[in-house]
């Protein structure tokens, strides 16, 4: 533990001095066009007392396999034209594996405020956080609900190949503004997230995830200041292809056979609302995740019928603390009653209640530090994964997880 | 008694007089603004990053001041967020591709050169800095 704390303090330490030396190069020139350059990157740990949890050896000392960073180019070509990139990469466990991606990169023109376009590589929204999940600086907490943003499964919503139509316009008579997004593309996930990961324990060798995406969002700023409410919709026709190694009983197939799978219906609704008033902010979201999709080369179908919520809190008790606590409810309808290899699930195979405390400390405007207790419930793990894995977890799973997180982090 | 009673009067004055003394920040503008007042809301949006244009105002790009009084006293005033907040929130519009991070400049002079050279800009200074081809903005 004390090597854990020790290795905590210099990774803090390596960051802030990679900050001060990056804090120098925030800007060049292109011709007479200044290039922005931003970035961020953050270091966990976490100790669990009950299940591994996210991909990670929590148990015992526990696991700091829990890092990110991303690099940011931008260039205002002026005001209505803008182009940017950035690169994103990410040890989580078993995930990512330091495998970097374009997370994206997109020309963006908005020649009314009621009217823009974004095409390129685009980060979808989709309710409150999912553009910008990634941002720790900007959260209370160290990992947000996962009920609504799994971190292992950050891939399967973050962002498409296509393009945006987006605006805002205010109401008149003074009831607010509305700020819409509507987006088609296709969605390609890394293989090394978390469900290409969860069918690995299965013999399935995934070599592409991905298919159509359309939906959009829509949002009202009330004329009640710092008060949001919006809905998102999400449409897919995802596609997987791949490999099958291991046959029915668990026998090795030799050699190996085609795998594939696809959607036959693929929606999210999500609903929410945020209200923030001088030191206080509140947030709360519903999300209905349905994914009926077939399975082992269409002889078999699987339905998973999510239906997350959770509400959160934050209060800033000074310049630079700020405490929160959220309640985050994580239930899979569809593996109620049967699993899929005909045993009667458990409730606590089809859920995750996680109760959160935490506290961040801004150590200054580039660098945080958050430390947050979670008392979860449950351990959803199949037929579509939630933080929980049989691979890191091979004796079985236990009913309730405690978990400590650390998370440091900066951004320039 | 009447010792504290009167060091009391002496600081509760002194905290009226440092905040009227406080209230000291004009919103400036480069004159291709065609407005001559903006709203707090309306100055809210263009500051965080939530509209790039002003109603009847033409496109805007706000321009900050990277610290100070006068800073801190336009996030307070306008804003409602302390700077490191204020700036996290531009970086999460950064970070996902929807914004780029506005200006930030040493001085009010800065200030006042780079607005009254380009057009759209919008930013704040104190009320006393010299603000010569420039349009002070009324805020309603």
């Amino acid at each position: 533990m004390r090597l854990v704390v020790r290795g905590l303090m210099a990774g803090a330490m390596l960051t802030a001095l990679t900050l001060s030396i990056c804090l120098h190069a925030q800007e060049f020139k292109i011709g007479s066009k200044e290039v922005q350059v931003h970035g961020f990157g953050t270091q966990g740990f976490i100790h669990t007392n009950g299940n591994n949890w996210l991909t990670m050896n929590t148990n015992g000392v526990g696991s700091g396999a829990f890092t990110d960073a991303g690099l940011n180019l931008g260039i205002q070509i002026n005001s209505k034209l803008r182009i940017g990139g950035q690169v994103y990469d990410r040890k989580l466990g078993k995930l990512g594996d330091w495998h970097p991606l374009l997370d994206w990169a997109t020309l963006d023109y908005r020649p009314k405020p009621w009217l823009g376009f974004r095409g390129g590589k685009v980060k979808t929204v989709l309710g409150l956080f999912t553009d910008t999940q990634d941002m720790d600086f900007a959260n209370t907490f160290a990992l947000l609900p996962q009920s609504i943003y799994p971190i292992d499964l950050r891939d399967s919503t973050i962002a498409h190949l296509g393009g945006d139509i987006y605006g805002q316009q205010k109401l008149p008579h003074h009831l607010g503004t509305v700020v819409y997004t509507a987006y088609g593309g296709h969605r390609s996930d890394s293989m090394h997230s978390g469900y290409p990961y969860l069918l690995s324990s299965f013999g399935i060798q995934l070599t592409s995830l991905g298919g159509p995406v359309f939906g959009g969002d829509f949002r009202w700023r009330t004329p009640v200041r710092g008060l949001v409410v919006g809905v998102s919709r999400m449409n897919e026709q995802i596609k997987g292809i791949g490999i099958s190694t291991i046959g029915p009983g668990g026998a090795p197939i030799t050699p190996p056979t085609s795998y594939e799978e696809h959607s036959k219906h693929d929606w999210t609704n999500q609903y929410y609302g945020q209200y923030t008033a001088n030191r206080w902010h509140a947030e709360s979201e519903y999300r209905r995740y349905v994914r009926d999709q077939m399975i082992a080369n269409g002889a078999q179908e699987s339905l998973v019928d999510v239906r997350g919520w959770y509400v959160s809190g934050g209060f800033r008790v000074c310049k630079w603390f700020e405490a929160g606590s959220y309640y985050s409810h994580y239930r899979n309808a569809s593996a109620l009653g049967i699993n899929p290899n005909g045993t009667v699930a458990t409730d606590f195979a089809a859920r995750d209640f996680d109760k959160v405390l935490a506290g961040k400390v801004t150590v200054n405007q580039y660098m945080t530090v958050k430390v947050e207790g979670h008392f979860m419930s449950g351990f959803a793990n199949q037929p579509y994964p939630n933080g929980f894995y049989s691979t890191v977890n091979p004796n079985g799973f236990v009913n309730n997880t405690n978990a400590l997180v650390v998370r440091t982090g900066f951004s320039f | 008694m009447k010792k504290l009673f009167c060091a009391f009067l002496l600081v509760a004055s002194a905290s009226i007089f440092t905040a009227q003394a406080k209230a000291q920040v004009i919103v400036i503008a480069n004159p291709s603004v065609k407005t001559t007042e903006i709203s707090k809301n309306d100055l809210k949006d263009v500051f965080t990053g939530a509209v790039t244009a002003l109603p009847g105002g033409g496109s805007v790009v706000p321009i900050l001041l990277k610290a100070g009084t006068v800073h801190e006293e336009f996030l307070q005033a306008y804003i409602g967020k302390n700077d490191t907040a204020y700036r996290a929130g531009w970086r999460s519009l950064v970070f996902s591709g929807q914004a780029s991070m506005p200006k930030s400049l040493e001085t009010d002079a800065a200030v006042v050169e780079f607005v009254a050279h380009n057009t759209g800009a919008i930013g704040y200074i104190g009320k006393a800095s010299p603000h010569e081809g420039v349009k002070v903005l009324a805020v309603r």
